[in-house]
């Protein structure tokens, strides 16, 4: 192998390795519960992040712009909930900014929370980032409300109920933009992974499985069979049809529909 | 075995097996049965999963003792209400709906 190769096959690798890194941001809400009995605490935990889930890094992220929840029919407003949290990966040295809130069930049905974080700016990808982000927490039994869109810029609507699925259960969605089915857009899917050492940890062999990608169908439904208990996150990415200046120069937007959904061992 | 019996046999088949299929929307659903306090009545509504509401259930409600405090019928809205009663206490409110379908909740103390 000559010199001028290996120099080449190692710009080559680094560029891509980069690409990788660039490509997996998730927006994210994690609740401290997803399915909420009457022996549970109605009380529940909400995490808001925007991190890479599968490797772990977190983003810094501003105040987000809309955080609330979509309950028989009706948003609240939850934005106030939010208080500003510091964390990091267990690589990270340098903390960064996330938001953590609070909800109180006090009715059976679903509760769809949904986030609009601020635009990411994001160097790497001379993009910025919106990533709308939905999880669906289900109360005392009612199930109903889990397919209903939220009326977001885009996002994803369930077609398979989005709680109380087993490991390999399919997960099918369809991406939603300004309401209109997207069609043929990339789904990005990454696995809420645990940090090294800890229960339910997963290395990726190599890069295409830290972050996997479908494609929705002409009618914008994707599906995906999730293979280890835990939390997925999916997120359908669409260019905006607006554009947003950074330096006084006109940037892209990459527009995220992001969903999650947990799954358990069947056992 | 001759035809006739086989006829016979594929017709009860047939019988039981449109029994079950009639039957099993109904046992799919899971009854459920929520309480909440507002301004010193208790208020129960009883559904099924999708949202349906459990219509002529039966109430009955029970204090920490297992002494019958309440019963009633849910109204077509799957309501049913009563006074909470002096003592507060964790209430177990059961409702049980048509073909043996039944469900309860604690009304905790804390939530009264």
């Amino acid at each position: 192998m000559s010199n001028n190769f290996t120099v080449v096959a190692l710009a080559a690798a680094s560029s891509l390795f980069v690409a990788t890194q660039a490509l997996a941001h998730f927006g994210v809400i994690t609740p401290s519960d997803d399915i909420v009995t009457q022996d549970d605490d109605k009380k529940l935990g909400l995490a808001v992040k925007f991190i890479h889930p599968m490797e772990g890094p977190y983003m810094e992220m501003a105040k987000p712009r809309q955080f609330g929840v979509m309950a028989g029919g009706e948003k609240t407003d939850l934005l106030a909930s939010l208080a500003a949290q510091k964390g990091k990966s267990a690589e990270q040295t340098e903390s960064f900014t996330y938001w953590q809130g609070n909800y109180q069930i006090k009715r059976p049905g679903d509760y769809t929370f949904f986030l609009e974080p601020a635009p990411y700016w994001e160097p790497a990808e001379d993009v910025f980032i919106i990533h709308y982000t939905k999880v669906c927490v289900n109360a005392l039994g009612l199930e109903e409300g889990w397919d209903q869109p939220v009326g977001l810029e885009t996002e994803i609507v369930p077609l398979s109920r989005p709680y109380g699925l087993w490991t390999g259960n399919l997960f099918t969605g369809q991406v939603l933009v300004k309401g209109q089915p997207a069609a043929n857009v990339p789904v990005e899917v990454e696995y809420l992974n645990p940090a090294a050492g800890k229960k339910g940890h997963l290395k990726p062999p190599s890069d295409p499985y830290i972050t996997q990608v479908v494609k929705t169908d002409a009618n914008g439904v994707f599906s995906y069979a999730m293979p280890k208990a835990g939390w997925w996150g999916f997120a359908a990415l669409s260019e905006a049809s607006w554009k947003m200046k950074k330096d006084d120069v006109e940037k892209g937007i990459e527009i995220g529909a992001v969903y999650w959904v947990h799954n358990i061992d069947p056992k | 075995m001759n035809d006739s019996f086989l006829r016979m046999l594929g017709g009860v088949v047939t019988l039981v097996a449109t029994l079950l299929l009639l039957q099993s929307p109904a046992l799919a659903h899971k009854v459920n049965v929520f309480a909440y306090v507002e301004n010193g009545t208790v208020y129960t509504e009883s559904y099924f999963p999708d949202g349906r509401k459990v219509e002529e259930g039966a109430i009955e409600v029970f204090d920490k003792a297992g002494i019958k405090v309440a019963e009633g019928k849910t109204d077509h809205e799957g309501r049913f209400s009563f006074p909470l009663p002096a003592v507060k206490d964790n209430l177990n409110i059961v409702v049980n709906a048509s073909m043996g379908h039944k469900a309860s909740y604690l009304l905790k103390k804390t939530e009264m």
